[in-house]
């Protein structure tokens, strides 16, 4: 006789049950962390999974790396098996507990109601049931976009043979591993959002539970396995080869595990935005994408895309707050001056018609939801005109940084391992073959001091090919008018310059010429010497040998030039000869090894590769200019995605006005919900009329941070923002708009807005319509 | 076979944690094309039954059903669509939507169909003309009076109900495809008696004209005697006065 008895939970029992089953977890990952490599990866785990966890992500990547530490030293008295007998003994006791808590007694005697018996009304007893058809889908979605995002962007920077062209060669599909990771990206997007569509349409609700469980069991597995993997030397060894283009590319941000994670989000963000997708489309029981009538609705509650709101908050975004302000009071007050001495004078004549226009004077009073409409689209502005002015900023930066180092270095160099490389000549007609190559030069490398009277300091010493060093490097463009590059084959014709006794070049006849050397502008000045003045190089290691060791070699060299790069450590380290005479002054053969630049820079990487294969490896070595600088490179790359997820919170701040706007919009047309569910909308009807009105916001404010980023990026570049000369290498903050970065905030904010205004929405299509009805 | 059946239907709420049974067991038939007033004291759960029969809340058992479908059978989606075409409500407050004009508020329904907009405002006009309001096809809710206001509501409760001659004849022929149900709460609450009259009078009207099935709460016993059919709401029981 169950209908008798009725359920009566000991909440003690039940409480403490819980605190046990939870405490045997603890121990249980306490246990673990006692083995070192475990520790690590709870080290990096625990991380994530604090509240703030991207934030403490990035804190981490930046510096501290204390959980890590801290986790590895812990002290603890019992024994590894021990602590997990503990372990599981505390949980099962827990679990027992939480049953024991559940008691089934008597009902209490009461006389039965007069609805016995009468059939009961379904949805009163509709309980949710599990779909495992969606959990499937949920998570063999995410795990189907994470290995196919692995899969795509490996099998494209690779390449890929298909079909055969006219010539009977088999075609290759090849990408470099950016614009291959942004294929394969947007596939696996494709492929979660599709599969979390599938998934709610399926079950015709969110289906949470079955989204935590696939996001979870199928969805971390495979970036706990590339964190393990890059926090672990001995893994990267035995299985790292094969994701070796994945481990490359997210190394190429400095910290790889994050780069995982991100991508794990982004995926398991699609995937959410495809059940949303799904549940609001499918909502009314059959596919319905279309959404006029939302719109219709949705655009009489917040009036977005009104003149006024559009120009205030453009004119605060491009001028500040104060300005508009004063400007809108002094108008406002002007306004209100005219207006009432009308009404006055019109109160004179006729008062029923100065009622009317005091009545109208009160009309155009701002609501309090219109108020925050303004208030959010200013909000999501501010934050997409930030992301787009600093982004670009940075771009400016790291494309003038990256100009001036290759510009300097070249773009690809090959060199040789061990043996003299006398034989560059052949090689070079060989790297001229490979596609994409589009200039080569030798050169010779060492480090020397250099001094002049009382000066000296230790530089790199490059001997170079005048002749064909201006197609690779932009040396040639950088000597400074009065020197000049061609002077270094030519040393007679430098004029000799001396502070005591000027001379004439006939002056020097029957002297030794001197050779030529070119010197950065900053070496020049700290040298005190400029074009025609003798320096000397001194070699450490001259070859000669005296009593205690080799003897130190000196040799006179006169400036021929004089370049200015813009990079302060190459004009204040890199000094120039000619090749013959440093392979003279080094007792070299041949030559260090050969610069190439190639016809893209950005697949430098791919064309070195060819490089490589043309000359069969070793004892060939190639390594492009990413690689040279890759630490440069990635701590510029980790600062502007550290920067882009720092200024991603105000637009989620943002987002968090946007919801309270959309909360307030629900709460305030809560009868007019309860008024369209009696007119026959479904609930996701309401659902689409509530996101539409979060996104008109969003999009209003991307738009607007947008127009005002890109006129702010504007005016920087052309009116120009001075830097300190003394402080900083470059005259004017660089800028550079990239299409992708001034589209990505916008992107960001209209995603953040659709969140944002998925809860609000949700909670507007459950209310109750005779709740609704009722609060009068 | 009556059009409307309601079968042992129980509803209750809650006040302060204590169950208060308001339906006790109804049992009710409503003939197709039949107009009946149902007359209560307040707070006798006149309000309640007509929301469970337009399925705007949910009974606690019982059984409806409308023209041979069970109402409780139906999935979520059915029931919205069901509000849409077949039940037209009209409350004691006009619960116009205050952003639009009388006209989109008339068709409101047809454009929840996805009616295209023009046609969808062609068939409010009409039925705004039918309702004598067609001066005030532009004005928004707080510009028209209680009485206007509850004209357009009416208005809108049977902009997607079948009309016209030919359905009469359809429905002297023992009823067919979609019969209509026309809820109305206290529709002349709010109003003082000759408007309340007006609004009556236009109901009737509907009723004939159309051949709607209607059910008017009301707790105006002057107005209700002018019912066809007069039933009264009494310990949770539906009996004939």
């Amino acid at each position: 006789m169950s209908s008798d008895r009725h359920t009566l939970y000991r909440w003690g029992s039940l409480w403490s049950g819980a605190f046990l089953a939870f405490s045997g977890v603890v121990v249980a990952v306490i246990a673990a962390a006692q083995e070192k490599r475990t520790a690590d990866l709870l080290g990096e785990l625990s991380w994530s999974a604090v509240g703030w966890g991207p934030l403490a992500a990035l804190l981490k990547g930046l510096g501290g790396n204390l959980l890590r530490a801290s986790a590895s030293h812990f002290p603890l008295p019992l024994l590894d098996t021990r602590l997990w007998l503990a372990a599981g003994g505390l949980w099962i006791v827990g679990w027992v507990l939480i049953g024991l808590s559940i008691h089934y007694i008597a009902a209490p005697g009461e006389a039965p109601s007069p609805a016995r018996g009468a059939p009961l009304y379904q949805r009163l007893a509709r309980y949710r049931d599990f779909n495992w058809v969606t959990l499937l889908a949920y998570g063999g979605g995410v795990l189907a976009s994470e290995l196919a995002l692995i899969l795509f962007h490996t099998m494209l920077v690779t390449g890929v043979h298909y079909g055969k062209s006219p010539g009977g060669e088999p075609r290759l599909l090849q990408a470099s591993p950016t614009v291959a990771f942004a294929i394969s990206l947007l596939i696996g997007f494709a492929v979660a959002f599709a599969s979390g569509f599938f998934g709610a349409a399926r079950a015709r609700r969110l289906a949470t539970p079955e989204a935590t469980l696939g996001l979870l069991y199928f969805g971390l597995p495979i970036p706990l396995l590339l964190t393990a993997i890059s926090a672990n030397p001995d893994l990267q060894l035995r299985v790292g080869y094969r994701l070796r283009e994945v481990s490359y590319l997210a190394g190429l941000l400095g910290r790889p595990e994050l780069g995982y994670w991100l991508v794990y989000l982004g995926l398991a963000l699609m995937m959410f935005l495809g059940i949303t997708t799904g549940f609001v489309v499918t909502g009314s029981g059959k596919v319905d994408i279309r959404s006029g009538f939302e719109l219709f609705i949705a655009r009489r509650h917040v009036a977005v895309f009104r003149p006024s709101l559009l120009l205030s908050v453009l004119a605060i975004l491009m001028f500040g707050v104060i300005p508009p302000l004063i400007v809108y009071a002094i108008v406002r007050a002007a306004e209100a001056a005219v207006e009432q001495t009308r009404i006055r004078a019109l109160g004179l004549i006729d008062p029923l018609k100065a009622t009317e226009a005091v009545h109208q004077w009160k009309m155009r009073e701002q609501t309090p939801t219109a108020m925050m409409t303004t208030l959010s689209v200013g909000g999501v502005g501010v934050g997409v005109m930030a992301l787009i002015i600093v982004l670009s900023v940075m771009s400016g930066f790291e494309a003038d940084l990256q100009q001036k180092i290759i510009g300097t270095n070249a773009q690809v160099v090959v060199s040789k391992y061990a043996d003299s490389f006398s034989e560059y000549r052949e090689v070079m007609d060989k790297i001229r073959k490979v596609k994409g190559v589009m200039g080569e030069t030798p050169f010779i490398l060492n480090e020397v001091m250099i001094s002049s009277g009382p000066n000296i300091a230790g530089v790199i010493i490059k001997g170079i090919d005048p002749a064909t060093v201006g197609n690779v490097t932009d040396l040639r463009k950088n000597i400074l008018p009065g020197g000049s590059l061609d002077a270094l084959s030519h040393p007679e014709t430098i004029v000799a310059r001396s502070p005591e006794q000027p001379r004439r070049p006939e002056d020097d006849k029957g002297q030794p010429v001197l050779q030529g050397i070119i010197l950065g502008r900053e070496l020049a000045g700290s040298l005190h010497v400029s074009v025609g003045d003798r320096v000397d190089i001194i070699s450490p290691l001259g070859g000669e040998l005296g009593p205690q060791g080799p003897l130190p070699k000196s040799r006179p060299f006169r400036v021929a030039g004089i370049f200015y790069s813009g990079m302060y450590e190459y004009d204040a380290k890199f000094v120039y000869i000619l090749l013959e005479t440093a392979q003279k002054f080094f007792n070299m053969e041949g030559a260090s090894g050969v610069e190439v630049r190639v016809s893209d820079v950005d697949d430098a990487r791919r064309i070195a590769k060819a490089i490589g294969q043309e000359l069969d490896g070793w004892p060939y070595r190639t390594r492009d200019w990413g690689e040279m600088n890759r630490n440069l490179f990635s701590a510029l790359r980790l600062e502007k995605l550290v920067m882009a997820i720092i200024l991603t919170i105000i637009v989620i701040v943002a987002g968090g006005l946007i919801v309270a706007t959309v909360i307030m919009l629900v709460l305030e047309k809560r009868k007019e919900i309860a008024v369209l569910k009696a007119l026959g909308v479904p609930d996701g009807g309401i659902v689409k009329i509530f996101l539409t009105e979060g996104l008109q916001i969003g999009i209003a404010g991307g738009l607007l941070g947008l127009l005002s980023g890109i006129s702010w990026c504007v005016l920087i570049e052309k009116i120009g923002i001075k830097l300190d000369p003394q402080v900083y290498y470059i005259p004017e903050l660089p800028v550079k708009i990239e299409p992708l970065q001034t589209i990505i905030p916008v992107l960001i904010a209209v995603l953040v807005t659709y969140l944002a205004s998925i809860y609000p929405a949700l909670k507007a299509s459950q209310v109750e319509p005779v709740e609704g009805l009722k609060s009068e | 076979m009556p059009a409307l059946e309601v079968r042992n239907l129980f509803k209750s709420y809650f006040l302060h944690g204590k169950r208060i049974d308001v339906l006790r067991g109804v049992w009710m038939d409503v003939e197709a094309g039949e107009l009946v007033s149902l007359v209560g004291a307040s707070g006798s759960g006149k309000s309640t039954f007509l929301h469970v029969v337009g399925m705007l809340d949910a009974p606690a058992a019982g059984e409806i059903r409308f023209a041979g479908r069970d109402l409780f059978e139906m999935s979520d989606p059915a029931v919205a669509d069901f509000r849409n075409r077949t039940i037209g409500f009209v409350f004691q407050s006009h619960y116009l939507l205050p952003e639009f004009t009388a006209l989109e508020n008339v068709a409101m329904p047809a454009l929840i169909q996805r009616w295209e907009r023009g046609s969808a405002l062609r068939r409010a006009r009409e039925l705004l003309l039918r309702v004598g309001l067609e001066k005030r096809i532009d004005h928004r809710p707080g510009e028209l009076s209680g009485g206007e206001a509850q004209r357009v509501a009416l208005a809108r409760a049977l902009v997607l109900k079948p009309a016209g001659e030919a359905q009469r004849v359809a429905l002297a022929r023992a009823l067919v495809l979609k019969p209509a149900l026309l809820l109305a709460d206290e529709p002349t609450g709010n109003l003082d008696p000759v408007t309340g009259e007006g609004i009556h009078q236009l109901l009737r009207e509907v009723n004939q004209e159309l051949g709607i099935t209607a059910i008017v709460v009301t707790h105006n016993e002057a107005l209700a005697q002018s019912m066809p059919r007069r039933l009264r709401l009494i310990d949770g029981q539906v009996l004939p006065t």
